[in-house]
């Protein structure tokens, strides 16, 4: 069992792929916003790579064990703290009954942080996911952010022996201040719903994330005037981004509301009204859950389905690598 | 042909369909889209939902899940299982294996509302958006949007209450939010048609009813949200599962096929039925079992009074579209 002390701004039971097959019923995948560092940490700790972790948005948080186990912290670098000693990330830790895990805030690079427990979090699957669906209030731990007082069971440990594994630092993802999202254009794209200038504009500006960002949808710059290849949404609506309401490409969508576009990821809207002009591809969307709100920048590039599918592969072959993990 | 085209295949049209358009949408993402025009044609949401069942009976390798809509339907896919070019290929299969929709019947729940209009919780979520979002917002002119609706549709507010009651309302297929259907009007000469607004709400209340483009939504639970509001319905989600209704899932509608008819009731009613649901849980919900015969359906949309009502308000709401201010 762990006990949440501080509960900081967001802390959030997720895994990985979140809750699937459940769109048409207007119940958005959820799942960590970085699939990556919580897959590494895992994996780390002998888990399944998509096994339930703690994900902690901002920081600000602080944990207390009950129980022996071993843990492993992946993602931003928010200088966690066990006992008030500094730990490494990416690396197996073990932990015994009463140590305090502390985090402080976000710092340059990143913005999630994950906690993996060798065995997992005991939280009910609900749907066939222990993810939280934060804007739905269902799953994880009663479907809610923690709060402090929580009580959190842990799952069982199958292995021994697991302090001081690490990920090889060579397979370490890169963090940045400006993400390069890949971007798959449509369903709605040149010529008959955005201008091919608008498409260009969209694929060559950096973009600032703006502070209205959440699990829901992280709301981007305006685009300009001339992006639109419609005067009107016709029976959908009087402004372009209008459009007889359809499924949303989510999670990935970037989602055009007037002019506003918006990353639409873990929590957001199966189905809606505004069209839909891109879709970042699975292999990045953990650099949005990396993506500093009000301070960073996002950039698309234009990428193939080919090349999406052939990154898909990539990222598993990496997780599966001989000499991903050092002991 | 630009680098941004994302109709990657088509089946042309025939005396019984309109052509249908397949476009990519992500990695895993294809857009089923039935024709290039934005229309409001149930015709093909009846089209779309034999496809769709089809297609679920094959039990597609690699197909996860698809979220249908009123022209369009989505399949999420994974595509290290199934390539776009198989699933489209299992897709026309399925489109050539169903003829024209005349000879369909459609399994349709009437589910009678009780709705306050104009009642003092959507009055709020519009005095927040002023408040927070859009000051100068021209659809919510006089603290709410019902003006605005009716300028839209060049008609009065009563007329525009009266249509809202008048017709039965069509569930073309859950999304959005958890367990929110999206409801057209049977009776064209009813369908209103309304911008959605520009930026989006941050709240909206639990029960409220909107329209955007000519679509109608019960909100499930307080979120944000696009459509105009004019009115407040019972609880068509619950959480906790308490209610007898809600005892198997927390969803009232199916996911799509459902009929809804609104009656008027004062607010103070209203809100005592949401204590019989939420709180004593023995409100009664109306629920008849039923079906849409799609001859009939036809039949009556073919009437002289049908045409030529529906014909009377398309060119009122010509000139409505003209003057009412855009979003």
């Amino acid at each position: 069992m762990l006990k949440i002390m501080k509960a900081g701004i967001e802390v959030l039971v997720e895994d990985w792929p979140g809750r699937l097959g459940y769109m048409g019923l207007g119940m958005a995948a959820a799942g960590a916003m970085d699939h990556l560092a919580l897959q590494l940490g895992n994996l780390v700790l002998k888990n399944a790579p998509g096994e339930a972790g703690l994900e902690i948005a901002g920081g600000y948080c602080q944990l207390e064990f009950a129980e022996a186990t071993t843990i492993a912290v992946c993602g931003a670098d928010m200088s966690a703290k066990l006992n008030g000693q500094s730990i490494p990330l990416w690396e197996a830790i073990a932990i015994n009954p009463g140590d305090q895990l502390s985090f402080d805030h976000f710092g340059q690079y990143g913005f999630r942080s994950y906690v993996c427990i060798a065995g997992g979090i005991d939280v009910p699957v609900y749907l066939g996911s222990k993810s939280t669906c934060l804007f739905g209030s269902y799953g994880g731990f009663q479907g809610r952010k923690l709060q402090p007082g929580d009580e959190i069971a842990l799952g069982t440990a199958t292995a021994n022996g697991l302090a001081g594994r690490r990920i090889n630092p060579k397979y370490l993802p890169e963090y940045t201040n400006q993400w390069e999202l890949r971007a798959i254009p449509g369903p709605n794209s040149a010529p008959d719903y955005v201008t091919v200038a608008g498409m260009d504009y969209l694929f060559s500006t950096p973009m600032k994330i703006s502070h209205n960002a959440n699990r829901a949808a992280y709301r981007l710059a305006e685009v300009p005037a001339y992006f639109w290849a419609r005067k009107d949404g016709g029976k959908g609506g009087s402004h372009p981004s209008n459009i007889v309401d359809h499924g949303y490409n989510m999670r990935g969508a970037v989602n055009v509301t007037g002019n506003t576009p918006s990353l639409l990821i873990a929590d957001g809207p199966t189905l809606g009204g505004f069209v839909c002009v891109a879709n970042v591809i699975q292999a990045d969307l953990w650099k949005i859950g990396q993506g500093i709100p009000s301070r960073d920048k996002i950039k698309f590039r234009l990428t193939t389905v080919e090349e999406a599918v052939a990154a898909r592969r990539d990222s598993l072959a990496m997780l599966a690598a001989a000499d991903l993990i050092i002991n | 042909m630009n680098q941004y085209e994302v109709i990657l295949d088509t089946m042309p049209a025939t005396n019984d369909r309109t052509e249908i358009l397949f476009r990519q949408a992500g990695d895993g993402f294809l857009q089923v889209e039935y024709g290039h025009e934005q229309r409001v044609e149930l015709l093909d949401s009846f089209r779309v939902l034999a496809v769709d069942s089809k297609i679920k009976q094959q039990q597609i390798s690699g197909l996860i899940e698809t979220v249908p809509s009123l022209r369009a339907n989505l399949f999420h896919f994974d595509p290290l299982l199934i390539s776009m070019q198989e699933l489209i290929a299992e897709i026309k299969k399925a489109e050539e294996s169903i003829r024209g929709v005349e000879d369909m019947v459609i399994d349709s729940r009437i589910i009678t509302l009780p709705i306050a209009f104009e009642d003092s919780q959507t009055k709020k979520a519009v005095e927040l958006y002023l408040k927070q979002v859009r000051p100068d917002a021209p659809n919510c002119e006089g603290g709410y949007n019902l003006e605005y609706m009716a300028e839209c549709n060049g008609c009065s507010v009563a007329e525009i209450k009266q249509m809202l009651l008048d017709t039965y309302w069509y569930n073309s297929g859950c999304g959005f939010w958890p367990g929110g259907g999206f409801f057209w009007p049977m009776d064209p000469r009813c369908k209103m048609i309304v911008p959605k607004y520009n930026p989006p709400r941050i709240w909206t209340p639990e029960g409220a009813v909107g329209i955007g483009g000519a679509c109608l939504f019960t909100y499930t639970t307080a979120t944000g949200g696009g459509y105009q509001l004019f009115g407040r319905t019972i609880p068509t989600f619950q959480q906790a599962m308490k209610h007898p209704q809600f005892k198997d899932k927390p969803f009232l509608y199916h996911p799509s096929g459902d009929r809804l008819k609104f009656v008027e009731v004062t607010e103070a009613e209203l809100d005592a039925i949401y204590e019989h649901v939420h709180e004593k849980t023995d409100y009664q919900y109306d629920i008849v079992e039923s079906k849409i015969i799609v001859k009939e359906y036809l039949e009556f949309l073919a009437r002289p009074e049908v045409k030529q009502g529906a014909a009377e308000f398309a060119k009122r709401q010509e000139q409505g579209a003209i003057t009412a201010p855009r979003l």
